[in-house]
C-alpha cells in the first residue's frame, strides 16, 4: 500500500528500482547483441545469429513442427518430466528432512548414506536411469529427482531443527501429542525454510532436466537444442536456451509469489 | 479442615493437617548436565501453592527461577525431588497447569483465535464449547478486534494478552507465569499487572508467578519466595497482607502506601544481598 502511494508520488521504491535496473541491464545486453550482429556484423551469423533471426526461428518453431513437435509441445514434455521429478522429490524429501531433524537416531543412521549420495552429480545417474526406465518420462524425471532431492532434505531438516524449543514446550503444555505438535507447530514454523529448499530444488531440477534431455529422449527443450547442433542451426539453439531461461524465471517467480498465499502469516511478518 | 482434623486416625502426628497444596514443589534440585559437573540451577527448593493462592518467586537473574517454573510445569524433570498436584505426582505437562511464557510463545502461523483455541482443540473440547470459551476470553482480555490477526501484527502487550487468554481458556487449576511482563515496556507492564491482579481477585486462580521485579512481587503476591543466587535455594518466604485496600487499586497508588514501601524495602534488601555478594 505504502509502496503504491510512494510510486504515485514519483518516489522510486526498492522493488521499482530493482525492476528498472533489470530492464536496463537486459536492454544493454540486447543493444550489444544488435550491434554485434545486425548493425555492425562484428560476429558472423553462423556463430551468433541476430535477434531478428532468432525471432524468425521462434515464430517458425511455434507454427511448424520441429523434430516432430512444435515449441509448446517440447515445452510441455519438458515441464511434465520436470514436474514429476520435483513432485516426487518434494513428497519424499520433505518427510525425510523432517524426520532427520525430528528423530536424531534416524539422522545418525541415514546421514552417511545421504552424504555420499549428495556428492554424486545428477548426470551420473543418466545411464542408470536409461537402463532402468528406457526412453520414458521416468528417465528424465529420475535425473530431476536426484538433482532436486538433496536441497529439499537439507532445508527441511534445517527448518525443523531451527524451530525454537519454546514453541514445542508451549504445544506440550497445551496438551498436544508429538505428532500434532509436528503438524501444527513444527511444520508451519519450518515452512519458510522448506520453501527455500523447494525453490533451490526447482532450479536444480530444471537445469538437470535440460542436461538429461541433451543426452536422452526424442522430445523436450534439451533435445531441441541438441537437434539445433545436429542441423548446425545456431538460431534453434538460441530459441531453446532463451525459452529455458525464461521458463526458469517464470517458474521461480510463481513459486516465490505463491509463498504469500501458502504461508499467509509471513506476509505480515516483514 | 477442622472437621477432618477431628476424624483423623490415631497416630497422625499433625493434628492441624490441611488438604494437600494445589501445587507442591518438594525438595526440587535440578542439574543441567551431569550431577557435580554441569550447571547446578536449583538446590533443594520446596514451595507450596495452596488453592487460590498467588505465590511470587523473586530472585536475581540467573538464579534458577525459570527452571523452577519449567520443572513445575512438567517440561523438565527435576534431578531430585518431586512435583505434586493435590498431593499426587504431577506427571507430564497438561491442561491442568497452564503456562504463560516470558517470550509469549504464541504460534506465529496461527491467528489470535487459533492460538487461544489451540489447547481446547488438543484436549477434545467440543466445538461449541470452544467458541463460548474463546468469546469469553476475547472479551476479558480486550482482544475482540484482533481475533483474525497474526501475532506478528500485534504489539508485545497484545501478544502477552493473547498468551494469557490462551492459558486461561483452559480453565486451568494452576497458572504458571514465567516473568510474563519482563519483555514489555513499562506502561504496558503496569496495565497488565493491574489486570492480572484484578483477575486473580475475581476468579481466585492458583498462581505461581516468577519475576525479578520486587514491586511486581509485592503488588501481586499473597506470599513472596525470595531465592538465592545460583544454585537457587529458598532464602526467605514472606507472607504479605491479603485483602488490603492498596492491593486492589492501581499499582502507582499501591507503591505509595507505607506498608508496600516497607515490604518492598525488606524484599529488595534480601535480593540485593544476593546480587552484591560474591
Amino acid at each position: 500500500m505504502i509502496e503504491r502511494r510512494l510510486e504515485r508520488m514519483g518516489v522510486m521504491t526498492d522493488r521499482g528500482k530493482a525492476a528498472a535496473y533489470g530492464i536496463f541491464s537486459l536492454s544493454v545486453l540486447l543493444a550489444l547483441w544488435i550491434c554485434a550482429t545486425s548493425l555492425f556484423q562484428w560476429i558472423e551469423p553462423r556463430v551468433l545469429p541476430s535477434p531478428a533471426q532468432v525471432i524468425r526461428q521462434f515464430a517458425w518453431i511455434i507454427t511448424e513442427p520441429f523434430s516432430g513437435l512444435r515449441l509448446p509441445g517440447h515445452i510441455l514434455f519438458s515441464l511434465e518430466r520436470w514436474g514429476w521429478g520435483v513432485l516426487t522429490a518434494g513428497l519424499v524429501g520433505i518427510p525425510v528432512g523432517v524426520f532427520f531433524a525430528w528423530n536424531p537416531w534416524f539422522k545418525t543412521f541415514l546421514n552417511p548414506v545421504f552424504e555420499l549420495i549428495h556428492f554424486i552429480p545428477p548426470f551420473a545417474y543418466i545411464p542408470l536411469a536409461v537402463l532402468w526406465f528406457g526412453a520414458s518420462t521416468a528417465t528424465q524425471a529420475m535425473v530431476v529427482f536426484v538433482a532436486a532431492f538433496p536441497a529439499i532434505v537439507i532445508n527441511s531438516q534445517l527448518g525443523v531443527a531451527q524451530v525454537q524449543k519454546i514453541y514445542i514446550d508451549a504445544a506440550r503444555v497445551f496438551g498436544a501429542s508429538p505428532f500434532r505438535t509436528l503438524c501444527r507447530v513444527v511444520l508451519p514454523a519450518a515452512a519458510p525454510s522448506i520453501y527455500t529448499g523447494l525453490r533451490i530444488a526447482i532450479s536444480n531440477g530444471w537445469m538437470a532436466l535440460v542436461g538429461a534431455e541433451l543426452v536422452v529422449g526424442k522430445v523436450g527443450l534439451g533435445f531441441m537444442i541438441a537437434q539445433g547442433q545436429e542441423n548446425a542451426s545456431v538460431a534453434t539453439i538460441f530459441v531453446g536456451v532463451i525459452t529455458i531461461g525464461c521458463l526458469g524465471v517464470l517458474i521461480d517467480t510463481l513459486v516465490q509469489r505463491s509463498e504469500r498465499y501458502v504461508l499467509p502469516w509471513r506476509r505480515v511478518a516483514s | 479442615m477442622e472437621q477432618s482434623a477431628g476424624k483423623m486416625a490415631p497416630g497422625t502426628t499433625n493434628p492441624a493437617q490441611e488438604a494437600p497444596a494445589k501445587l507442591e514443589l518438594r525438595n526440587i534440585s535440578k542439574w543441567f548436565g551431569p550431577v557435580g559437573e554441569g550447571v547446578h540451577a536449583v538446590d533443594d527448593c520446596s514451595i507450596e501453592v495452596k488453592n487460590g493462592e498467588f505465590i511470587v518467586v523473586v530472585g536475581p537473574s540467573g538464579c534458577g527461577k525459570s527452571t523452577l517454573m519449567t520443572v513445575g510445569a512438567g517440561l523438565e524433570a527435576p534431578t531430585h525431588g518431586e512435583v505434586l498436584v493435590d498431593g499426587r505426582p504431577a506427571g507430564p505437562p497438561g491442561p491442568t497447569r497452564s503456562v504463560v511464557f516470558q517470550k509469549f510463545a504464541l504460534f506465529p502461523s496461527e491467528t489470535v483465535e487459533q492460538n487461544i483455541k489451540f489447547g481446547l482443540q488438543m484436549t477434545g473440547v467440543s466445538a461449541a464449547e470452544q467458541e463460548t470459551r474463546l468469546a469469553e476470553q476475547l472479551k476479558i482480555m480486550g482482544l475482540e478486534l484482533f481475533r483474525k490477526s497474526y501475532p506478528s501484527e500485534l504489539s508485545g502487550g497484545m501478544q502477552q494478552r493473547v498468551a494469557i487468554a490462551r492459558a486461561l481458556v483452559m480453565q486451568p487449576e494452576i497458572l504458571l507465569m514465567d516473568e510474563p511482563f519482563g519483555a514489555l515496556d513499562a506502561q504496558t507492564r503496569t496495565i497488565l499487572q493491574e489486570e492480572v491482579q484484578r483477575l486473580h481477585r475475581e476468579k481466585h486462580y492458583t498462581v505461581l508467578f516468577i519475576t525479578h521485579s520486587v514491586e511486581e512481587a509485592v503488588y501481586l503476591g499473597d506470599r513472596v519466595v525470595v531465592m538465592t543466587k545460583r544454585p537457587g535455594r529458598i532464602k526467605k518466604v514472606i507472607d504479605l497482607p491479603r485483602d488490603v485496600v492498596w492491593k486492589t487499586g492501581d499499582i502507582e497508588l499501591a507503591a505509595e502506601h507505607p506498608e508496600f514501601i516497607e515490604f518492598r524495602r525488606e524484599i529488595w534488601g534480601l535480593v540485593r544481598e544476593e546480587i552484591v555478594s560474591i
